[in-house]
This record gives C-alpha cells, sequence and structure tokens, in this order.
C-alpha cells in the first residue's frame, strides 16, 4: 500500500519503486511509508516487549523486595502499607524522624517496619509474630512498636489505652501485598522473568523440532511425509492444554517440565506452516535450476529453502510465545504450574480467584493485566511483522 | 448420493481410525512412559514393596509395555474403560455424569462466537480500512490475548460478586434439584419436562461462563470472517448487485454473508479442539462439573483410569465434529472429494 508522502519522499523517477526493490532493513524503518497501520502495530507490540524486556532483565535491581518474602501485613489494599508508632504512654505526638530513631522501637520480623527501623536507624527489637510483638508491648518489654496501619483498628479493641504518635511512616506498596504479605510490585516484576522463560524456551523446543520435521516432510514427500502429517494433524486437531495438564501432572512440577509440557503442543503449528512453504518453494525455478546444475538435496534444502521459510518461522515464532503465555498462565492457574517458590502470574492469579468474594480485587487484576499486556505484545509483533516479512503469508 | 460422495464419506470415517488411534498412543506415552509412578503416587509414603507391587499388578502395571499396550487397546475397543481408581464406580458412570455439562456449555459458546464472531467480522469486511475496522482488529487481537480464566474472573467480579446479577458457580442454585437426565443438557431437559423455573436458572448459570468462552473465541471468529467476507465482498455477482442497485447493507448481509457461510461453519469445527481447551479454563473458574473439571480434579487425586478415558472422549467428540463438518462440507461442495 502506498500513500503519497512515496512520491515525496522520492526524487522524481519515471521507474516506479517497488516493494522488492528495497531491502529489508530500509522497508522495516520506512515501514509507516509502506505498510500504513499494519506499521503502527508492529511498533506498539515492539514498545510493549521492549518495556517488559528491561523489566525482567533489571529485575534485581527495581524490585523493591524479595517476591517470596512476608514484608507486611496479607490483603494491604494498593497504596496502602504506611506503619504506625505506636505507645502505651501517654505522651504528645511525634512529628519529627530524629526523634523516632533514638527510641528502642518493637518490630515483626522481615515487615515492612523492621525494614523502615533499619533505613532511619532505631534501635530495634525483632520480634517473630504480631501477636508476640503487641505482647510485648503490653507486658511493658517495650515502649514502641511500629505496626501497620490496616491493623489499627483492631489494636485499638485489643488495647484501648493504646496510643497512636506517629503516622505514615516507611514504605507503601503501590500495588498492595497478597494473601501472605507479599509485595505485588516484587511478584509482578519477577513474575515476568518466569513467564518469559517459560515461554521462550518452549517456542524454542517446539520450534527446532516442528521445522526440522517439516523441512524433512516436505522436501522428501511420500509414505514419510504422509506418515509425519497424520501425527502431526492429529495433535494439532486435539486440545492441547489437555496434553500439557496429563504431561506435567506426570513429569511434576518445575520451569523445564513445563516449557517441555508446553512445547508439545505447538510442534504441529511450525510443522504445518514450515512444511506449506517448503511445498511450494520447491518448485520454484531457482530451486529447479540448482537441482539441475547437479546441488545435493541437503545443500538444496539447506542453502535455497530453509532461508525462505525464515520469515514465516519468526512470524510464527512470535505468535507462538503468545499462546505459549496463555497456556502457561491456563497450566498455574488449574494448580500444574511450577513450585510454589518462583513467583508466576497465572499461579498468583488462581490464589487471588480464592479471595474473590471477599472483594480484594488487586490480587487478581495486576497479574492478569500483565499476562494480557505481554501476550498482545507478542500477537501484536508477530501480526505486524507478518505484513512486513512476507505480505504473500497473510492473503494467503 | 452420488458414488463420488458415497466414496469421499468412507474414505473420510476411514481416515478418523488412524487419528484416534494416534491420540490414544500419545495418551498411554504420557501416562505410562513418562517417568512417575502412579503406585507411589496413590500410596504416597511409607507404602511396603508388597502394596506397591500389589497396586502395580491390579492396574497391569508390571507387565512389559507392550503387552500393556494391547490390553490398554482392547479395553478402548471393548468400550470398556476399568473402574475409578479413587472412587468405587465405573469410569464411564462418570463421563456420563460430566459430559453432557462439557457439551452444554460448548453449545451455548458456539452461539456467542457465532453471533460476535460473524456481525462483527461481517461489519469490519464492509467498512474495510475504516476507523470501525480497525478497532474491530485490535479489539479481537486483545480478546485473543486475555487468559479466558482471568475474563471470567473479570466477570465473577463484575456481574456476578459486584452487582449481584447473575450466578458465578456451578449449573444450578443449590435450591433446584436437577432435571430427569434426558439429554444430559439442563436447559433442553427443563424444557422437555416444561419446568420454566427450572431451564430460566440453568440458562442463568450458562450466561457467564458461555459469554466468557465464546467472547476470546470470537475474537479468533472475527478476523476469519473478515477475511472470508473480504474474500466474498471482492466477487463479480456483489458488483453485479451493486450495479442493480441493491442496498449495500443487504448486499453484505444477504448476499455475501450467506456464501461466505460455508467456509465460516467449517472454521466453527476447526475450532472446537480451542473450543474444548478453552472449556477446561472455563470449567474451573465456574466450578462447571464438566469433563474438563473432571480432568483436572481427578489429575490431583491421580485417578489415572477416569483421566485416561476422559481424555480419550475428548478426542473422540472433537474427531467425530470434525468428521461431521467435513462430511457436510462434502454434501455442500461438489468440488470437494479424494
Amino acid at each position: 500500500m502506498k500513500s503519497p508522502d512515496s512520491k515525496q519522499s522520492t526524487p522524481i523517477s519515471t521507474k516506479p519503486i517497488l516493494e522488492e526493490d528495497i531491502g529489508l532493513l530500509r522497508r522495516f524503518f520506512r515501514g509507516r511509508i509502506w505498510y500504513g497501520t499494519e506499521w503502527y502495530i508492529t511498533v506498539v507490540g515492539g514498545l510493549i516487549l521492549f518495556f517488559i524486556t528491561i523489566m525482567t532483565i533489571s529485575a534485581p535491581w527495581i524490585s523493591p523486595h524479595d517476591p517470596n518474602e512476608f514484608v507486611g501485613a496479607p490483603f494491604v489494599a494498593p497504596g496502602g502499607g504506611p506503619q504506625i508508632l505506636i505507645s502505651l504512654t501517654d505522651e504528645q505526638e511525634i512529628i519529627d524522624t530524629m526523634q523516632i530513631s533514638n527510641l528502642v522501637i518493637g518490630v515483626h520480623r522481615n515487615r515492612s517496619g523492621d525494614k523502615y527501623a533499619d533505613t532511619i536507624g532505631a534501635e530495634k527489637i525483632r520480634y517473630q509474630s504480631q501477636n508476640e510483638l503487641i505482647a510485648g508491648l503490653e507486658a511493658g518489654e517495650i515502649n514502641y512498636i511500629l505496626i501497620d496501619e490496616d491493623l489499627e483498628e483492631e489494636l485499638q479493641f485489643q488495647i484501648p489505652s493504646m496510643m497512636v504518635i506517629a503516622r505514615d511512616l516507611g514504605l507503601r506498596f503501590p500495588l498492595g501485598t497478597d494473601n501472605l504479605g507479599r509485595d505485588m510490585v516484587s511478584r509482578i516484576i519477577w513474575g515476568a522473568r518466569t513467564v518469559l522463560s517459560v515461554a521462550i524456551l518452549s517456542a524454542l523446543l517446539s520450534s527446532s523440532i516442528g521445522v526440522t520435521l517439516g523441512l524433512i516432510s516436505g522436501f522428501v514427500s511420500g509414505p514419510l511425509d504422509r506418515v509425519i502429517s497424520l501425527v502431526m494433524d492429529s495433535i494439532y486437531s486435539f486440545p492441547g492444554l489437555l496434553l500439557a495438564i496429563a504431561m506435567v501432572a506426570m513429569l511434576g512440577p518445575g520451569m523445564i517440565n513445563v516449557a517441555v509440557a508446553v512445547s508439545v503442543i505447538y510442534i504441529p503449528t511450525f510443522f504445518r506452516v514450515v512444511r506449506g512453504q517448503v511445498l511450494s518453494i520447491k518448485e520454484e525455478l531457482y530451486v529447479e535450476a540448482a537441482r539441475s546444475l547437479g546441488a545435493k538435496a541437503r545443500s538444496i534444502l539447506w542453502s535455497y529453502i530453509f532461508p525462505n521459510v525464515i520469515p514465516s518461522i519468526v512470524v510464527v515464532f512470535s505468535i507462538n510465545i503468545a499462546d505459549a503465555i496463555l497456556t502457561e498462565a491456563g497450566l498455574s492457574f488449574i494448580g500444574l504450574g511450577l513450585p510454589p517458590d518462583i513467583p508466576d502470574w497465572g499461579y498468583d492469579l488462581s490464589k487471588g480467584h480464592s479471595f474473590l468474594v471477599a472483594g480484594h480485587w488487586w490480587l487478581i487484576t495486576y497479574p492478569g493485566f500483565m499476562i494480557t499486556l505481554v501476550a498482545t505484545g507478542f500477537t501484536l509483533l508477530g501480526e505486524g511483522l507478518s505484513e512486513i516479512l512476507n505480505p504473500r503469508l497473510v492473503k494467503n | 448420493m452420488s458414488p463420488g460422495l458415497r466414496r469421499y464419506i468412507a474414505i473420510r470415517v476411514l481416515l478418523t481410525i488412524p487419528m484416534l488411534l494416534i491420540l490414544v498412543s500419545v495418551v498411554f506415552l504420557i501416562l505410562r512412559v513418562l517417568p512417575g509412578d502412579p503406585a507411589l503416587a496413590v500410596l504416597r509414603e511409607g507404602a511396603s514393596q508388597e502394596q506397591i507391587d500389589a497396586f502395580r499388578a491390579s492396574l497391569g502395571l508390571d507387565k512389559s509395555l507392550p503387552e500393556q499396550y494391547v490390553e490398554f487397546i482392547s479395553g478402548v475397543i471393548r468400550f470398556d474403560f476399568g473402574e475409578s481408581m479413587t472412587r468405587d464406580r465405573l469410569v464411564i458412570d462418570d463421563i456420563k455424569t460430566f459430559l453432557p455439562a462439557t457439551i452444554e456449555l460448548a453449545l451455548y459458546s458456539m452461539i456467542v462466537i457465532a453471533a460476535v464472531g460473524i456481525f462483527s467480522g461481517a461489519y469490519a469486511a464492509q467498512h474495510r480500512k475504516s476507523a470501525a475496522d480497525y478497532s474491530i482488529r485490535i479489539i479481537s487481537i486483545i480478546l485473543y490475548s486475555i487468559p479466558i480464566f482471568f475474563l471470567g474472573i473479570i466477570f465473577q467480579m463484575s456481574f456476578g460478586a459486584g452487582l449481584g446479577w447473575l450466578p458465578v458457580f456451578g449449573r444450578l442454585s443449590s435450591g433446584m434439584s436437577p432435571p430427569n437426565s434426558i439429554t444430559g443438557l439442563y436447559t433442553i431437559d427443563a424444557l422437555l419436562m416444561g419446568n420454566i423455573p427450572l431451564f430460566l436458572d440453568a440458562l442463568r448459570h450458562l450466561i457467564l461462563p458461555s459469554l466468557t468462552l465464546g467472547l476470546i473465541l470470537g475474537g479468533i471468529f472475527t478476523r476469519l470472517t473478515r477475511a472470508n467476507m473480504l474474500e466474498v465482498l471482492e466477487q463479480d455477482f456483489i458488483t453485479a448487485g451493486r450495479a442493480r442497485g441493491i442496498r449495500e447493507r443487504v448486499l453484505v448481509y444477504r448476499h455475501g454473508l450467506r456464501n461466505a457461510f460455508i467456509p465460516i461453519v467449517t472454521i466453527l469445527g476447526l475450532q472446537f479442539a480451542t473450543l474444548l481447551a478453552g472449556a477446561i479454563l472455563t470449567e474451573t473458574t465456574f466450578s462447571w462439573p464438566g469433563l474438563g473439571r473432571l480432568v483436572v480434579d481427578r489429575i490431583f487425586d491421580r485417578d489415572f483410569t477416569v483421566v485416561q478415558a476422559s481424555i480419550l472422549f475428548f478426542a473422540v467428540l472433537v474427531a467425530s465434529i470434525s468428521l461431521v463438518v467435513d462430511i457436510l462440507y462434502g454434501f455442500i461442495d461438489p468440488r470437494i472429494r479424494y
């Protein structure tokens, strides 16, 4: 598709510029002119994936907490989670952090109060649980404690004589915490790593097997081709998730196992696309020419046919990653995915589902949104690339 | 029926057999050859070697793999799926209870898919390259990328828990007793009994699950319909109709859609496997007592006989749908022959 722009950007010439006349790279960078909306789809997909990749690589530095650490109270709403300083003594409100840092403060071990005491340099006594901490205050072991703001009402009921002497201390949880008090931001950031590694690993596995089988099957034809095609078509026509469920159940949880199980169901996709392409490329004149010049079968397959299949593989690969992400999330949602110590969006979503009635929407919304975002990114990229790399593929 | 058509149908039916055999073998390979011993899984720790051996013998796991394979296949042919390993009942009874729920969900989802897909696809094709066309395309890409269970949970949160309009779990409200099993589909059975309140209750329970499943797959379907409609709208008879002054809307929705219908129905048949995969997740989300739910539940119980048989029934379901679609296609389009 040519827009009026293309005429302005090229010198006046009687010869029309065809798409085939310019290189792949130039076509890519001048995509807006040649491909119109298709170009925007690619760019949006690419931007989403760029953002996710940055997040994945920099997870250790940008993640505020360990994704498995219980850093706050359970079910802290998004933006909540500041600490309050509580005392039983009748004291006036403290606003200055300097004054707090001179106190000896009781904290719940590893919760955000613990971290806050460190950052201001206060002396602290760490308690193993919330109950021990409150008991310590009641018994007079300690004069000041830091607890989550959410627990204030509960505590007021338990110890009516308590006084809040400072508020809004320490960090907040921008996306809240989950049912065990783990920081959602950290789980989202680290979850991206898990999702991407499983999906890319499985796409690599299924593409390497599917492409090899497709090349062989399309090239040799005959009975071997018929047998491979029949097996592939059977697997293709079957609800893939079921196969993956059965495989993961047998192999046990684990990243490699899940990737293997997911990869099996997408082998036929690569196989079908590659085989179809090989069948048509085989008939091209340049292949015929190579054959008549005495090129060996292997060299025809690798030097003449394979390079022409690559654009289709790239497109299928991108869309396949999106599918693999959804399947992996589905497995985790069912409860068959990864071991619980690996942060995973699908797992978080299924945990959140069991607290649905309580109205803790943030446990579900953020992981679900992220899965959708990443899958959309790969689908958009694949869609756009299919038009840019191989316009014929779409038309067929 | 012409001899050609008869030959086509015969070959198509015969082709289903190797396909099912391959699927059965794949299931066998997964459940028997992959590492993971059902005996250890069922008996847990602390079982003595004799107990394990006895258990393996009772399942026939002590025999050689080829022997097990022959036994497994002959069981399938005799329609003998054995007993459930964790519950005291025949596997086939479990299947009879759970299969109709999946079929009912699939049927109603098909209606949603067709309604969403055909109309938005035809509209996008009619207004090609307009803002509406691009929006429909983007929405269908996003719908395709939403995990089915996430959409289901959003519906549960908004229409169920939030607004309280629709039930979010199960097939019937707790006070209702299921209708006499005639077809096993609650809505149809209730209508056959003439029990309108029961029918409405079953229907209300179906809305959210089938909407979830239907919308997600409707995204794929919209794009396929659009592509097919574009092809049809380029044909000469549409131009001829336009020249005769037939209104554009009539052209697209009556003349065009009717001609695009055959490939569309075929694709709907081919999407059935995707529909069933989605049904497994939808059933888990909505506690829908279907075949997918049965597989998932029993896999955690390590009830291998039930899992094996359920997967087989999924395969049979897919194979028979694609068989029916292909045969119908043979009737409609005389060019399709082997």
